[in-house]
């Protein structure tokens, strides 16, 4: 459903409940027709801990959880200050968008996104990323990815109600501090995300996303 | 993610050669200074127009090279339209600033007769766009999201490049490029001097500023980070391409043989080449 007067579109994702099925990731990919090598929303398996020796038992004390993460649309968008062309700029519903017919591909603004939200499409040689589905929330419809979810894991919608809706935090590892670029963001954290920190957890499927 | 610095080779050219000319054109900028100071009014030393275009040369051939590195090079005019917010517009802003200027020097140079206030301006105005051509591509990559590069040791790295290799580049052409004048002696080794200070500049910023591994570089940590490790192979060639420079620079102030000077050249750019290679390489931002 299209919701009047936003201000700021914003993403709600609940890691207690993701499953890691990808759905998401795949219902974006679809609608888009992204080619290979590009996600604009990709499934982060995060895993960490260690085994434990009791006596004479080794016991687990491992943990994993999952992030479905697509750009943020910050409301202080670090490529939108990197891009020299003014491709990429915030909307007045706070959807951060890139003409790609202004890109220069410099991928300034690749190097610059704390989420890997920014993806170079070697083919039209310009970066791609999540315009949030626009055209959908035009026709009133969720963005692909939030419709796709089994778990109902993900939400939308202006940032200001979903905080009302849910008491949701912006960082968990491995995201940055939100300061940075104040992303529009909001998760409910796996029971697990407490303990993963860079010493003790890791990314695990680097090669899939 | 593996590291992302074979396919900077453009950067890595663009911005060497661009900090060639910059400090290039500082050293003439200086020989028409100290001339002056020299108490040589009326015989202002007017470096020979070749020298300038070997200048103009220099950056249109660091431009040609950035073009390498965008995906749309035809849309290239397009990266001047956020100069409100991007250092990106800047950096080629002033690029192109600094390029007008010294075409405008290099044809003052041809033409004899013209005033010396309106020449040592001008020079003086070069020289000023050319630290903020470079201030501003330091900048570039002085990004709150990538620690690695946001440090002191990126502004340092990127001027002191260019203050040993713009004076190396001058002084090893000089004589048939810049054409100093017949007492120029000593301004070369001042100039010398002012080089050997630069390299003992770089050597202290790699140890103090180098992300990780210097004293006071930062320890902020990143997923995917470039080793530590990995970094000590480039840093002492780095060095050793470093010192032998330093030996030629030696060895041309004993005997004053021209290809010593052109052997120090080469020696510091080789050392500067694998010192970008590797600011490349480290390249690593918070998050994912």
């Amino acid at each position: 459903m299209e919701q009047a007067f936003v201000r700021q579109y914003a993403f709600h994702f609940d890691s207690s409940v993701c499953t890691g099925c990808k759905a998401c990731q795949a219902a974006c990919k679809d609608k888009h027709d992204l080619p290979v090598d590009i996600l604009w929303r990709r499934v982060y398996e995060v895993a960490g801990g260690t085994w434990k020796k009791e006596g004479g038992l080794w016991l687990p004390s491992v943990f994993s959880y999952y992030l479905s993460m697509a750009c943020h649309h910050c409301e202080k968008p670090i490529c939108g200050e990197a891009c020299p062309t003014q491709a990429i700029y915030k909307r007045d519903d706070g959807i951060v968008m890139l003409e790609t017919l202004a890109c220069i591909g410099c991928r300034y603004c690749e190097w610059a996104c704390p989420y890997g939200a920014i993806q170079f499409d070697p083919a039209a040689r310009v970066v791609t990323k999540c315009h949030f589905c626009y055209d959908y929330l035009a026709l009133g419809e969720p963005p692909a990815c939030v419709a796709a979810c089994p778990m109902r894991a993900l939400d939308f919608g202006d940032l200001s109600e979903l905080r009302k809706k849910y008491s949701g935090l912006r960082e968990i590892f491995p995201l940055p501090e939100a300061s940075l670029t104040e992303p529009a963001l909001l998760i409910k954290p796996h029971r697990d995300a407490a303990r993963a920190t860079k010493a003790t957890a890791e990314v695990a499927n680097w090669e899939e996303i | 993610m593996p590291s992302t610095a074979a396919k900077e080779w453009p950067l890595i050219a663009f911005t060497l050669l661009s900090q060639i000319a910059v400090g290039a054109l500082w050293t003439v900028t200086a020989a028409v200074l100290f001339s002056r100071e020299a108490g040589a009014r009326g015989a202002l030393y007017r470096p020979s127009w070749r020298g300038l275009v070997a200048v103009i040369a220099l950056v249109v051939i660091a431009a040609a090279f950035s073009f390498f590195h965008l995906g749309r090079p035809r849309r290239a005019v397009f990266a001047l339209a956020n100069f409100r917010r991007s250092w990106l517009s800047r950096e080629i802003f002033f690029e192109l600033a600094f390029l007008a200027t010294v075409v405008f020097l290099a044809v003052v140079s041809r033409r004899r007769g013209e005033g010396t206030a309106l020449l040592e301006g001008a020079f003086i105005l070069a020289s000023v766009l050319g630290a903020l051509f470079l201030g501003s591509m330091a900048k570039i990559y002085m990004l709150r999201t990538v620690p690695s590069w946001r440090g002191l040791h990126t502004p340092l790295s990127f001027f002191l490049s260019a203050a040993v290799l713009g004076p190396l580049a001058a002084a090893s052409g000089g004589p048939f490029v810049f054409a100093f004048p017949a007492r120029a002696g000593a301004f070369i080794n001042g100039v010398l001097v002012f080089v050997l200070a630069a390299v003992a500049l770089i050597v202290l910023t790699v140890l103090l500023f180098t992300p990780k591994i210097g004293f006071l570089g930062t320890k902020k940590r990143t997923l995917l980070e470039f080793p530590a490790r990995r970094m000590y192979p480039f840093l002492v060639f780095r060095f050793l391409f470093l010192a032998a420079a330093v030996l030629m620079i030696a060895l041309y102030h004993e005997v004053e043989r021209g290809p010593l000077m052109i052997l120090a050249f080469v020696s510091a750019l080789t050392a500067e080449a694998l010192g970008r290679y590797l600011f490349y390489a480290i390249y690593g931002r918070l998050g994912v």
